[in-house]
């Protein structure tokens, strides 16, 4: 017989949940800020290089793909954020029962919604 | 116990029936170190990355020598290198155990754990040297 094969299980094998559905958004968001990770080194070399360097990546992180990236880079932190203390309480052994892993799942999702405005609103007032 | 899958069919799950076998059902005994990697760098993320991501959002329409001059004290210069280890290493057990997960032959495995091993310390270093750089030229 043949066996599925992760990451091909949903939704054949498998019904989306929160519980699950948010596990594969903290991976997700996880390789989003991987990735992200090489724009962050390449801000800080601009910063140290200055001139023409600073910029460029200053106008390019000020074009609309940048702001794009910039944002989905931040709600890829505030919900990695949120949710890995998620995973770190149940790695001390809290919050494993399904009512709050339900719950505790939800309020990531809004924290996250939360932190995002509030930094965005924080970017655009300043 | 006989084992009927090929060994020259090599996957992730194959180094582990190995293993097994040769040492009698025990662990690798490798993992543990990881796990607690990838659980001590997210702690210490928790509150290098709020500073950091505070300090990207007041910067966000600032000039380069406010940027520098803000990289360039001490505490930042630090806690910057800081964010900038701990998160690689973050990604680096992260992106290892998602390739783990999902990449089932055993050459494209170690060509893309050698692949981010290599971006991690390229983009690890560069990020560490223009960081000191800002700070020993002020």
């Amino acid at each position: 017989m043949e066996r599925p094969l992760s990451p091909f299980m949903f939704p054949t094998w498998y019904r989306f949940q929160i519980t699950s559905l948010l596990s594969i958004l903290h991976r997700f968001a996880g390789i989003v800020l991987a990735v992200g990770s090489i724009l962050l080194a390449w801000w800080l070399i601009a910063v140290a290089t200055g001139g023409d360097v600073f910029a460029t990546t200053h106008a390019f992180i000020a074009s609309p793909i940048g702001v794009l990236l910039l944002f989905g880079w931040s709600v890829a932190f505030f919900y990695h954020l949120c949710n890995g203390i998620r995973h770190l309480a149940w790695d001390a052994g809290y919050g494993f029962e399904i009512r709050n892993a339900y719950r505790s799942g939800y309020a990531v999702l809004a924290a996250t919604v939360v932190l995002t405005a509030l930094a965005w609103l924080y970017v655009l007032l300043a | 116990m006989e084992d009927s899958r090929s060994l020259s069919n090599s996957t992730a799950l194959r180094d582990e029936s190995v293993l097994r076998r040769v040492r009698h059902l025990g662990s690798a005994h490798d993992g543990l170190r990881e796990w607690r990697l990838q659980r001590w760098t997210a702690i210490a993320l928790i509150p290098l990355g709020l500073y950091f991501v505070v300090s990207m959002l007041r910067l966000a329409t600032s000039d380069q020598t406010t940027a520098a001059a803000w990289l360039a004290s001490p505490v930042a210069t630090l806690l910057v290198i800081l964010f900038v280890l701990a998160a690689l290493a973050h990604a680096l057990v992260g992106l290892r155990s998602v390739f783990a997960d999902y990449v089932h032959t055993r050459a494209r495995l170690v060509a893309a754990e050698l692949f981010v091993r290599g971006a991690t310390i390229i983009i690890g270093g560069m990020s560490v040297l223009a960081v000191l750089k800002v700070f020993l030229e002020k």
